[in-house]
């Protein structure tokens, strides 16, 4: 039956405002297709129902204690509004005091942009997702609490939000169901961009609550700022990461590298997402190769911080992310190096070039690039030599948002791929107008209690389709196909994506970064680089 | 009722203009924020498919053009048009372009009269067989009032039913569209009686504002005249609603989506970044040092006890 959820019902009194169920979501391309078939999307357990508020739609993102007496609720509404109020400040909120005011201000609810969002239409239309939901919430307390409109004003605006501290978790939960890909914004005639909204109520929450997801706040860049990186990668256990990976490229390619770390003056300081030491080596071990075939002059950094490219704090907290991207530059400025390039993780790029453009000064300022463009440069100029028939299987790309829609960085992988792989084919859409994978603005790491299903089934799911609908013979396993994705944490959510719905025995589908293809297509190399396994 | 219609006339002309400036400098004078583009940039030269200065190896030493016209022009364009729309849906726009219209169209008539006015002053006859110049405003009057009133009631009729039958557009609504549609209705309709039954060449328009410039008493039809009340208590009004997304919108695209301006080393976006860093930071997580400015809260991380607490 079609729910008929209204604004003001997010302060609604009841256990769970909205309900997924199989039936409401988009259907899969075959052999994919049977929504019966797919894993049920599990329930909390009673005693986490208990603890933690769940009232949205029954998954935590945060994990938010229920407030067991009426002053700890009180107490919550009180603080969400002291923040709120703080939104406004120009010297609290000048790093995005003027696009909030725009987007608070001139909205007209034309809901042009709900088709665009993946998770609204992945859940068949869930009212709580539409991106203008959270907004009109948020719009509507301000006009009531923060402006505080006379009852005849606030009546003509229809500003019927109760403020009550269910509003609160929900609302803190909620902008945790957006992955800030600003497709709706982008197509927005007005400039209205509700995933910025989305990201002022984290902040909220974050810099004024001390509310965020574990695995972005404690577990993420409070981690990453005391022992080096949010994978808990100390500089001494990047020394021997550093050594296993020489070691691994020697077996692999027959190569003798010295990866470069801590080398003063060097020309590019190339800094990438830690997760990549962890998870996916191969694909710091490609760059190290390019590079040293290519020549170039570069470095690792082993200087706290320096070593991880990520920044969490672009997500949900302002005070973090300048941190952050700070310890960043320091590692930069302390080495001498002329540029800092950054490898395939698509928030670190925008946290570095574009979000700590405007917080970086001084002999902090240094000129921060993608390594993409360098890459294309390789490839494209002759500089390594490469055999496209090296890679003589079906490749699609992945357009991570923040490198592409919010970057433009959107033709170098391309070149690349039309130069190396000869079954390249695009997903569509693509590029600027590409959907999210999913795991955009934190969820790929966030792991709390049943998060990860609807992560999978939900946000992804827009992406899963994308991709399959991108290849042939998807009953086939024997029949290997690579999603090219230049983004660790796009792999991260691929990985649980593809977990999920068994795609790689079912379909062969195998997801890896763009040097890997690279590496692969080089003719000197007695090996395949790529080893079809899924990991 | 002349002296209250020339009067309110003024007022309202004064009072819009006042009250958009007004909005205008709000948004300018907001602080310089965060970057916070989205692709496609119109000024980039590889806008065709979103791309920008960050797909160069190296993008500080190259020389950058930026061609502010495209986007300039694309804007204004798109408020004649209003492409996305017109494009994912179609059921919308059929009611949302004539309403714009509408708008358009009916301030268009009010300005040329205005124009008119000053022409006749100046000593041109205005009607249909005088040729020239006064032809041509008798014949732009006329094509920009009638079509105003006819599309601006079509369109405001079809919002108005629009918004109360589409759930998606009806739960987001509130009173005061419903208002809105009506108020825009009577307006556009108290212009198409007042042509049809009193004043069908529009010369009683163009003499009240005659009267207006010289500053003596007009002297309307009285349907005309409620049409001018009305068209002002319009101009007065539309400050209030989020009619200033005619303006806005051009201030949100240059300023927000395609501010792609890098900070340099030594320029001038550098120095004002450098003195927002000394802005105040009072936000209370315990992770924050409260009181500090940016540039001490961002680069003194608290240690646990001091300050940084559990989430």
């Amino acid at each position: 039956m079609k729910e008929y959820l209204q604004v003001a019902d997010i302060g609604k009194e009841t256990d769970q405002l909205v309900t997924i169920e199989a039936a409401d979501l988009m259907s899969l391309p075959p052999p994919y297709g049977d929504l019966s078939a797919e894993p049920p999307l599990r329930s909390l357990t009673e005693e986490q129902k208990k603890r933690l508020d769940a009232s949205l739609d029954g998954f935590i993102a945060i994990g938010i204690p229920r407030p067991q007496t009426a002053e700890e609720e009180q107490a919550l509404v009180t603080k969400f509004l002291a923040g709120v109020q703080r939104l406004f400040s120009k010297e609290d909120n000048w790093t995005f005091l003027q696009p909030l005011l725009h987007s608070l201000d001139y909205c007209v609810k034309c809901q042009i942009c709900s088709d665009a969002c993946p998770v609204f239409t992945a859940t068949g239309g869930k009212e709580i997702y539409r991106p203008t939901f959270r907004p009109e919430v948020l719009r509507r307390i301000v006009r009531r609490y923060i402006k505080k409109e006379g009852s005849f004003v606030s009546f003509l605006h229809g500003n019927d939000v109760e403020l009550n501290w269910r509003v609160v978790t929900r609302l803190a939960e909620l902008a945790y169901r957006c992955t800030l890909c600003r497709r709706c914004a982008q197509l927005c005639p007005l400039g209205i961009d509700n995933a910025l909204i989305s990201r002022e109520i984290r902040k909220v929450m974050s810099q004024e609550l001390g509310l965020a997801p574990n695995e972005l706040h404690e577990s993420g860049t409070v981690k990453q700022l005391k022992t080096g990186s949010s994978t808990g990668i100390t500089p001494k256990a990047l020394g021997n990461i550093v050594e296993f990976m020489e070691d691994e490229i020697e077996e692999k390619t027959g190569r003798k590298i010295k990866i470069p770390v801590d080398k003063k003056g060097a020309d590019v300081l190339l800094v990438h997402n830690a997760g990549e030491y962890m998870a996916w080596p191969e694909n710091p071990e490609a760059f190290a190769i390019i590079f040293d075939a290519a020549g170039i002059d570069w470095t690792l950094s082993s200087e706290l911080v320096g070593y991880d490219a990520v920044n969490y704090g672009i997500w949900y907290d302002d005070v973090q992310a300048a941190r952050i991207a700070i310890r960043h530059a320091q590692a930069a400025r302390d080495l001498g190096v002329k540029r800092i390039s950054v490898g395939e993780c698509g928030h670190a790029h925008k946290a570095i070039m574009v979000i700590a453009d405007r917080v970086l000064t001084g002999d902090l300022n240094i000129p921060r690039e993608s390594a993409l463009p360098l890459l294309e440069r390789l490839v494209l100029t002759k500089k390594l030599k490469l055999d496209p028939a090296r890679n003589n299987f079906a490749v699609t790309l992945h357009d991570p948002c923040n490198m592409v829609r919010l970057m433009g960085i959107v033709e170098p992988q391309r070149r690349i791929l039309r130069a190396i792989c000869p079954q390249f084919r695009e997903m569509e859409p693509h590029g600027i107008e590409n959907y999210c994978c999913g795991g955009g603005s934190g969820f790929a790491i966030t792991q709390s209690t049943t998060f990860p299903d609807w992560r999978s089934a939900v946000s992804g799911r827009m992406k899963l389709k994308q991709i399959l609908e991108a290849f042939d013979r998807l009953d086939d396993p024997t029949d290997y196909k690579y999603v090219c994705a230049p983004c660790s944490n796009c792999k991260g959510q691929m990985w649980d994506l593809f977990t999920y719905f068994d795609v790689w025995e079912r379909s062969g589908i195998l997801y890896g970064g763009l040097v890997e293809l690279i590496v692969s297509a080089m003719v000197d190399l007695k090996e395949p680089f790529i080893e079809w396994e899924f990991h | 009722m002349g002296i209250f219609l020339a009067l309110i006339t003024y007022f309202a002309y004064v009072f819009i203009i006042g009250m958009y400036t007004a909005k205008a400098v709000k948004f300018l004078k907001a602080p310089l924020h965060i970057r916070w583009d989205l692709y496609p940039v119109l000024h980039e030269e590889h806008h065709g498919y979103g791309g920008s200065y960050y797909e160069d190896e190296e993008w500080w030493t190259k020389k950058r053009r930026k061609h502010r016209m495209r986007g300039l022009l694309s804007l204004v364009a798109d408020n004649f048009y209003l492409g996305d729309y017109f494009s994912r849906n179609r059921s919308y726009w059929l009611a949302l372009y004539p309403w714009h219209l509408g708008f358009i169209l009916i301030i268009s008539f009010h300005i040329c009269c205005f124009f008119a006015a000053v022409a006749m002053l100046l000593g041109l006859t205005i009607g249909p067989s005088v040729g020239g110049l006064g032809a041509l405003f008798y014949y732009v009057i006329l094509l920009t009032a009638v079509p105003s009133f006819i599309l601006g009631s079509i369109g405001s009729m079809a919002l108005l039913l629009k918004r109360s039958t589409d759930e998606a557009l009806k739960r987001y609504a509130g009173p005061l569209n419903y208002f809105n549609y009506l108020f825009f209705l009577v307006v556009f309709l108290s212009g198409l009686y007042s042509w049809y039954f009193t004043d069908p060449t529009f010369s009683g328009y163009r003499q009240f504002w005659k009267a207006l410039i010289t500053l003596h008493q007009p002297h309307v039809e009285p349907a005309t005249a409620a049409h001018i009340l009305l068209f002002s208590l319009f101009l007065i009004y539309l400050p209030y609603t989020r009619s200033m997304h005619y303006i806005s919108r051009f201030l949100a695209f240059f300023m927000i989506r395609w501010d792609d301006e890098p900070n340099t080393r030594g320029s001038a976006l550098e120095r004002k970044v450098s003195a927002l860093l000394k802005a105040k930071v009072t936000w209370q997580a315990p992770h924050i040092q409260s009181g500090g400015t940016w540039a001490q809260v961002a680069t003194e991380v608290p240690v646990r006890g001091q300050g940084e607490g559990k989430k």
